[in-house]
Parts: structure tokens; C-alpha cells; sequence
């Protein structure tokens, strides 16, 4: 399976709230990622909030399921930003 | 008149973020800048009255913008109007938009941008000493930021600078086969706004010529705080 089937897979698992599935599929993600040759050395997500949120303001991407399971705060942040949905 | 530069960098974001107007906006302009333990409050209000334009790269949060290690620069209701009265601001922040950039413009900045959610983008941590080296992930979502704000420094309005930077993100979004990464463009292109009046214009600063488009600046040697 694609990497796009992957990432659809993980914007169902955001709009349904269901964070183990979210960090699940993200994982699948980004194995087809790698499958496809587009890995990259050391990817992170960054942002610029302060240190009032619950999230990082680094993650390395291969963290990204994780903080997806444990993080209610990143989850959120995560659907805003995948589905769009605010 | 000079401008007020703002730049955080004690961690990979602010790194990130910095690296870039380093690069590519830095050159154009006059010093001093309030970079890395520069970028507090105090040298922040000497230079900020005698500036036409606040650039500030940095965290924030809907009512702070902070500089190096969060040091508060402007929060709601705690700086003086006359630090920020006819000036245009450009925050590149996050949340910034929902309330600190609306406070400024009606305590009188000419205009002010910002986003009204998190500012987030991919980087590569590997290329953190040289940060603007980044293109295949970082620079897919500041290139735009730097795109608008070289259009301010070219003299053009807000509003121009502002759909300057929106339409760079569309070109990068459509063409981005990252999903994650094309996530992050289109969402910080959706929450960008533009506060005040949105004719607002600055003098025109040189364009950056030759040789800086050639030379990189040298890598940035200060260790991350962990």
C-alpha cells in the first residue's frame, strides 16, 4: 500500500478520535514513506508555540505516533492541521 | 530609520526559523539586530520606537510573543503603544494572531501580521548549525515568509506582501508529494492574517545583490540548550 493510502488512513484515524489508531496508522505512514525512497536524515516537526502547551516544540518524526498516544493536546493539534477541521 | 530584527535561537525551531531571515533578510538590512541573547525585552524597547518595521521570529501564544529562551518582548496590555505606534509588524509566531496582533494594531501599529494557530513546519535537526541549508523540508514553508517579507522590504504594501506569501505557499503546496509536509503549508497559509491598514508600506531597502546570493552565511556554532 501507497503512502498516500497510508495518509488517508491516518486523516480517518484523526477525525475519529481514535488516538492509538492516529499513531498506528502514522507509523504505517512512514514505513511506506521509506519503501518509497523519501526518507530523510533526521525529520522533525517543529512549532512555535511556548512552553505553556502539553506538546514539544520538537518532535522527531519517528515520535510522531508516540506523542500521538500519549499527548491528547498534540492529537488536536494534529487533526487541525491534517483534516482541517477546527 | 532602522528596523527591529527579532531573532530567537536557542532551540531548532527558533534555529530553523532564524536561519532563514539570516540568509535571506538579514542582508538588506541596517544592523543592529536583537539576535539570540540580544532578543529581550530591554533592547527590544530602545530600538523598537526608532524602527518604521518589527520583524520578530520567536514562541508565542495568542496574547506573547517571546524572544530568546521565551524572555517576553510584547504581551497584551504590558508594552508601551509608542514602541510599536505606525510601525508594520510581521510576527512569525504562533497564535499570535488571536489577540497580541489585534492589541497592536489598536494601540496604533500601522498593521500587523501574524497566524491564528500554531506556526509548524518539518526540519532536518541534522542541519541545524546551518539552518537555511534546509530547503527540502524547512524551506518549503518559510521560503513563503520570507517571500512576503522581502516584498515588504521591496515597498510594496501589506496587503501585497501578505498575498506574496499566501501565493508562495499554494505553489509549494501544490507541488509538495509529502503529505505531512503539505499539510503544514496549507495550514499555516490558513491561519495568516493581516490586522490594520492593509496599504501600510515601508522604505524600500536595497534588494540583496552579489555576492550575498552566492555566500552563505557561516554556520551558526552556539550549542542547542537541551
Amino acid at each position: 500500500m501507497g503512502s498516500k493510502d497510508e495518509w488517508q488512513r491516518y486523516q480517518e484515524a484523526l477525525r475519529s478520535g481514535d488516538r492509538a489508531a492516529a499513531a498506528e496508522a502514522f507509523r504505517r505512514y512512514q514505513e511506506a514513506k521509506r519503501a518509497e525512497g523519501k526518507g530523510s536524515s533526521k525529520p522533525t516537526l517543529v512549532n512555535l508555540s511556548t512552553k505553556a502547551k502539553a506538546y514539544p516544540n520538537a518532535i522527531p518524526l519517528d515520535r510522531v505516533p508516540e506523542e500521538l498516544e500519549k499527548n491528547p493536546e498534540f492529537f488536536e493539534l494534529m487533526k487541525r492541521v491534517v483534516t482541517k477541521e477546527k | 530609520m532602522p528596523v527591529t530584527l527579532a531573532l530567537a535561537d536557542f532551540d531548532l525551531p527558533t534555529r530553523s526559523a532564524t536561519g532563514y531571515l539570516l540568509r535571506w533578510i538579514v542582508p538588506r538590512l541596517e544592523p543592529v539586530h536583537l539576535l539570540s541573547v540580544l532578543d529581550r525585552r530591554l533592547p527590544f524597547q530602545l530600538s523598537a520606537p526608532q524602527s518604521d518595521i518589527i520583524i520578530g521570529t520567536g514562541h508565542g501564544g495568542v496574547d506573547v510573543f517571546t524572544g530568546q529562551n521565551e524572555a517576553v518582548i510584547l504581551e497584551v496590555g504590558k508594552y508601551d503603544p509608542r514602541e510599536i505606534e505606525g510601525k508594520v509588524i510581521k510576527l512569525l509566531s504562533c497564535q499570535c494572531g488571536v489577540e497580541l496582533v489585534p492589541d497592536l494594531v489598536e494601540n496604533g501599529a500601522a498593521c500587523a501580521m501574524g497566524y491564528t494557530d500554531d506556526y509548524l513546519w518539518v526540519c532536518d535537526a541534522d542541519l541545524a548549525s546551518v539552518p537555511w541549508a534546509d530547503k527540502e523540508f524547512a524551506g518549503k514553508c518559510l521560503l513563503p515568509v520570507i517571500g512576503g517579507l522581502n516584498a515588504l522590504l521591496d515597498g510594496k504594501t501589506a496587503q501585497e506582501a501578505l498575498d506574496t506569501e499566501l501565493a508562495q505557499y499554494d505553489c509549494y503546496a501544490e507541488i509538495e508529494e509529502d503529505e505531512l509536509i503539505k499539510s503544514c503549508i496549507e495550514f499555516n497559509r490558513d491561519n495568516a492574517v493581516l490586522l490594520g491598514d492593509p496599504e501600510a508600506r515601508i522604505r524600500p531597502r536595497p534588494g540583496l545583490l552579489l555576492p550575498f546570493r552566492l555566500i552563505p552565511p557561516p554556520p551558526i556554532v552556539l550549542p542547542l540548550r537541551a
